[in-house]
């Protein structure tokens, strides 16, 4: 059998992942978990001297954490396994980024294993997260510097 | 199926019909105050509060306007300012100086501590993190 025959009939073997199913799915459940960040978000307004502008901090911690906790129960990756990309493109995928590295490699040990492996996949969020913001600022600086557009 | 839908929409009409300019303190200017917001048609609520010589607008700006908040913030600031140069004015569009805004209404506290209070407000205002 050549490649290319091989190729053609995996193809028609292979079940048609449900596109759409699945994207309504990651809108539903991503959305829900925003709606649950803007409660906590004004629970900060309102109860705490937090403003608009203060309160995100706090809310993206605050998120983290619930995330971490439901990794530790295990509850994260079923919402995970229904709604794919909608639990991992929140802040709250990073929580579990970071609680699921931890947990897979504790039998190594806590130094060489959790602490090594901590930031394992978060470690490059935080990365292009820094990286990216850095060329952000670069580009806004030389725009206002130019007179384009005001901080 | 009517059912739910009509509790909707009584529910709907509710909201709409909330006072949405609001203003407080002695009652010299207030309509003047009231009229001057409401000509900017990107501010969907607003409260104002206003003792001797400052003034304190929390307005809350329609949803597809928030793009624009720093902005507008800004223009309403300085449209209160030429209108009332003898006054000291503070305009802000953060829900959180928007609801303090109307529990002062609400608490209706009295001059001497709304003076602390307001500049407690304008204090959090400036704060970044």
């Amino acid at each position: 059998m050549e490649k290319e025959q091989y190729q053609q009939l995996e193809q028609n073997v292979t079940p048609k992942p449900p596109y759409l199913k699945n994207v309504a799915k990651a809108f539903f459940v991503g959305g829900l978990i925003c709606a649950i960040g803007q409660a906590v978000s004004l629970f900060y307004i309102i109860f705490f001297n937090f403003t608009e502008a203060t309160a995100g901090n706090p809310t993206v911690a605050t998120m983290v954490f619930f995330a971490m906790l439901l990794t530790g129960l295990g509850l994260y990756k079923r919402i995970g396994q229904f709604a794919g990309a909608g639990s991992a493109v929140p802040v709250t995928g990073f929580g579990n980024a970071v609680i699921s590295a931890a947990i897979e490699h504790r039998s190594e040990g806590l130094v060489l294993g959790v602490g090594g492996n901590l930031f394992k996949l978060a470690g490059s969020v935080v990365l292009f997260g820094v990286v990216s913001a850095f060329f952000v600022a670069l580009i806004k600086y030389i725009l206002v510097t130019i007179g384009v557009v005001s901080w | 199926m009517t059912l739910p839908l009509l509790v909707v929409l009584m529910l709907l009409n509710g909201c709409a019909e909330k006072e949405k300019f609001i203003v407080y303190g002695p009652s010299q200017n207030g309509s003047e105050v009231e009229a001057l917001i409401k000509e900017e048609d990107y501010v969907e609520r607003s409260t104002v509060i206003y003792y001797d010589d400052s003034m304190l607008v929390a307005v809350q700006i329609k949803p597809w306007e928030k793009w624009k908040k720093a902005k507008l913030e800004k223009k309403l600031q300085k449209k209160f300012e030429e209108k009332y140069p003898n006054k000291d004015v503070f305009v802000s569009a953060d829900y959180k100086i928007f609801y303090e805004a109307n529990k002062i209404k609400k608490d209706q506290i009295e001059d001497n501590k709304l003076n602390d209070k307001i500049t407690e407000l304008k204090e959090l205002a400036k704060e970044e993190t």
